[in-house]
């Protein structure tokens, strides 16, 4: 957020305060939402759909097309990236519903390589080094609380036996310990979306209005 | 010593003489007090420490870095004995380096003191390389002897992630062996999913009522496991609308994921014989921006009146953005993501609500398909293997801990066979 | 061609990417970033997809057919074409109209679209208030205390206490002990489903993504 107001009085309208007008009044469009859907509101949405889209169409243009295809290709000579380009354009076969299946080339290729990096990066961060760091000598009631609220929330996630019995008693324990969890995330939350609509408040009264400094 | 650095001394020795700086300490001046540094003395002593040139650094081995993609050569010394110790001014030491050993010995890099190891990273695969390590103090440099001679090469095993290597082969062979007795028909056991009963009996509420049913995929771009998880439960929830003759509205931030959804909505309606119940306009593209997609999503929740709302996938802040609004729009709610952060918000929020890995069950659980169902219990192994090995971990640990001493080597092994490195 | 070849192509980028954790080599190691490189590019001209996705239904089916709501998607496109003008013909960098745009429209709506979260955590915590089974309490009661925990007014209502109940103490307990554990249940379950769907994508087990079994 702006540490520094941005209030400079209402007039005259210079292109910095047209905006500060422009932002104000769509927030108060976007808020109104918070009372139903309006027609203030939808055209706030469908605002920020379209400058959206256009706005992303132009950074993957920038960073993706030129600067790692056509820069490379036209400037370096380099001729690789020909072939990713290529893959890129048959997703364009998608508009001619005959021809369609072959975009599934592009997504082939696409999604193969994410698995295949997904594979160990999960296994190497959020296995191995979670057993590794789990490993510790359980001498308070702390380390012992650890073991077993591990244990037991690891074998909610058992899929192949029915959850009854021991079973069922210690997937309970650890369904207790997931919804501390998810508690205790909601509760540290709460502030930070707090502090959100603190920001857009100092915006409306202190940026816009000048109510506050 | 250097003829040069032994007449420098002399010279020091009688300017500070002829300096009157008393050379004897307190003998002649006043007591010492406690704490106080013999004035004379000190400054002889730097002015002397400083003209006398380092120990060298000793025992320089280079050697090829092992199991790793080549170009580095590590190279380690004992450090000078003024490092730290005697004189202690060494301020760091230089690595130089040669193709031959006598000469030609050019800078490559340089180290603090107190540094025992350096690794060259510049080292072209296949030429033999000597090192030498230079110790500087402020004033000198004394050169080690050569090390032996040492050549990079690259390796085709990260011997370092052996033990991950171990681990992953036999997690890939619970998984195939379970896939593989699944589709020679045996019968495998999925406990049941609540959240996964809630989404028939949602969509059957939508298709009585002659809404439509919302289907989410989540923002995640298709190369997100979850994202792929959640177009494998679309083509059944899409069986399922198409049986009903439902409309299925499905909404995506990532135009890839609107093509892929667009094939699975389309197979999945020609396969239960309603292929003219398809309707392409249903499934969109909005904004690979997450707040207009939010804002976009709101908007069809409240115009559209879908009486399902399904939200399978990587979600991010706007979950809670759309699973409230839904509500408040009075639909049935189910959610599915593995993004812990934002558990929280679809549970207070949904009817129901996958947690982690039950969104990757999920379509196991409701195809029934043997494949999946072995792939799921497969996992399964794989966890159980993981809670057996942090036991058997724990106890040991603690065994060392309460003083049983002979364990403690075996603990390390152990521990260690789930140590992750980098490199 | 239709099924057998993007499953190749599938294998092929998977299995280079999981190679390369393991074998150092450079010509494997090569490979494995020549293709990372290439994702991009692929994934890149997908975004021409999704404008022509809004093209088609707001261009070419809302505004002529005249359906409810058509004069907002207008807006929409007008939005669309705004940033898309402005970024080909004046550049995207500081000062130019694009960046104006995108941050006087733009931000704002991303930004008070955010800060209704505070809002709607509100409700939402409301909400689970009036739930009445113990997985819901264990959660609310674990969202107050972290909740007040973090704020002042957490410390100034347990003052008097033994350390061990003071409100910022329990919150630190609670974050560091069954949040932990929860989460690390959650992510090693969710890990080992990644490894799983990986390897069936792989190998071509897994192909609902590429449209039908």
């Amino acid at each position: 957020m702006n540490e520094v107001s941005l209030w400079t009085g209402f007039w005259p309208f210079t292109p910095e305060r047209f905006a500060i007008w422009v932002g104000a009044i769509l927030t108060l469009c976007i808020y109104s939402f918070l009372y139903r859907d309006n027609p203030f509101y939808k055209f706030a949405e469908h605002l920020l759909v379209g400058v959206s889209a256009g706005y992303w169409a132009l950074i993957y243009w920038n960073a993706n097309i030129v600067g790692q295809l056509l820069v490379p290709v036209l400037r370096g000579g380099v001729l690789l990236p020909l072939v990713p380009g290529v893959l890129g354009l048959l997703m364009f076969t998608r508009f001619f519903p005959r021809f369609a299946w072959i975009s599934r080339y592009a997504i082939a290729f696409y999604v193969g390589g994410y698995a295949g990096l997904a594979i160990p990066s999960y296994m190497q961060a959020r296995v191995l080094a979670q057993v590794h760091a789990a490993m510790a000598p359980t001498v308070s009631i702390t380390a012992a609380l650890l073991l077993i609220g591990l244990i037991c929330s690891l074998l909610y996630f058992f899929f192949s036996r029915e959850h009854k019995g021991v079973l069922g008693g210690a997937s309970r324990i650890g369904i207790w310990f997931l919804m501390v969890g998810f508690g205790a995330s909601f509760g540290y939350t709460v502030m930070a979306r707090v502090s959100l609509l603190i920001g857009r408040m100092q915006f409306l009264f202190r940026d816009w209005l000048g109510l506050i400094r | 010593m250097s003829v040069h650095s032994s007449i420098s001394i002399i010279v020091m020795l009688i300017a500070s003489l002829a300096a009157g700086i008393d050379i004897g300490g307190s003998a002649a001046g006043a007591p010492l007090q406690p704490g106080e540094e013999p004035l004379g003395e000190s400054a002889f002593l730097e002015a002397f420490i400083a003209t006398r040139p380092p120990g060298p650094a000793t025992s320089v081995v280079a050697h090829d870095v092992p199991g790793d993609g080549g170009r580095q050569i590590a190279i380690s010394w004992t450090r000078s004995r003024d490092d730290g110790a005697g004189d202690d001014d060494v301020v760091g030491y230089d690595i130089l380096r040669s193709t031959q050993p006598g000469r030609g010995y050019l800078l490559i890099d340089e180290v603090p003191p107190g540094v025992e190891s350096y690794v060259d990273t510049t080292a072209t695969d296949g030429t033999t390389y000597y090192y030498i390590v230079r110790a500087k103090d402020d004033m000198q440099t004394v050169d080690s002897e050569p090390s032996g001679p040492a050549a990079s090469r690259a390796n085709w095993f990260r011997t370092r992630r052996l033990n991950m290597f171990i681990i992953l082969v036999l997690f890939f062979s619970f998984v195939l062996t379970y896939i593989a007795q699944a589709r020679r028909g045996k019968e495998l056991f999925v406990r049941r999913i609540p959240g996964l009963t809630a989404v028939e009996e949602a969509i059957g509420r939508a298709t009585e009522m002659g809404k439509p049913v919302l289907y989410v995929p989540g923002i995640g771009e298709i190369d997100n496991i979850m994202t792929v998880a959640s177009l494998s439960i679309l083509t059944h929830v899409a069986k399922i609308t198409a049986r009903y003759e439902s409309p299925l509205l499905v909404p995506t931030a990532r135009a890839v994921v609107m093509s892929a959804a667009e094939e699975v909505v389309k197979e999945a309606y020609l396969s239960v014989g309603k292929p003219d119940a398809y309707n392409p306009d249903n499934i969109r593209y909005l904004s690979d921006a997450q707040f207009a997609f939010a804002a976009a999503v709101n908007g069809i929740m409240l115009r559209e009146r879908p009486a399902a709302n399904l939200y399978m996938g990587a979600f991010w802040a706007e979950s809670l953005l759309l699973a409230e609004t839904g509500f408040e729009a009075g639909a049935i709610q189910v959610a599915g993501t593995a993004m812990v952060s934002q558990l929280p918000f679809f549970i207070t929020a949904c009817d129901y609500t996958l947690i982690g890995e039950e969104l990757y069950a999920a379509s196991a659980y409701l195809s029934r398909e043997p494949k999946l169902l072995g792939s799921l219990k497969g996992s399964d192994l794989g966890k159980a293997f993981v809670m057996v090995a942090i036991i058997v971990g724990v106890i040991m640990e603690t065994a060392v801990a309460f003083g049983v001493a002979p364990l403690t080597a075996i603990a390390d092994i152990f521990r260690n066979f789930f140590y992750v490195a980098g490199q | 061609m239709r099924r057998e070849i993007p499953l190749i192509i599938t294998f092929v980028a998977g299995f280079v990417q999981l190679v390369d954790f393991f074998v150092p080599h450079p010509l494997v190691a090569n490979a494995a970033s020549e293709l990372r490189q290439w994702s991009v590019i692929v994934i890149a001209a997908s975004i021409v997809l999704g404008i022509g996705n809004l093209l088609r239904i707001h261009l070419f089916e809302r505004i002529p057919r005249r359906t409810a709501g058509w004069p907002y998607s207008i807006v929409l496109l007008a939005g669309m074409f705004a940033m898309m003008i402005t970024g080909l013909v004046w550049g995207v960098g500081e000062g130019t109209p694009f960046n104006y745009l995108f941050r006087h429209l733009k931000v704002h709506l991303d930004m008070t679209m955010f800060a209704l979260l505070a809002f709607f955590i509100a409700s939402a915590a409301y909400r689970a208030f009036r739930v009445r089974n113990w997985e819901a309490t264990l959660l609310l009661l674990a969202a107050v205390i972290v909740m007040l925990g973090r704020v002042p007014l957490g410390s100034l209502l347990t003052r008097g206490l033994p350390t061990a109940l003071q409100l910022p103490v329990v919150t630190e307990w609670i974050m560091n002990v069954p949040n932990m554990i929860g989460f690390r249940g959650i992510m090693m379950g969710a890990a080992m489903g990644v490894m799983a769907m990986g390897l069936r994508i792989i190998l071509g087990i897994e192909r609902a993504y590429l449209g039908g079994e």
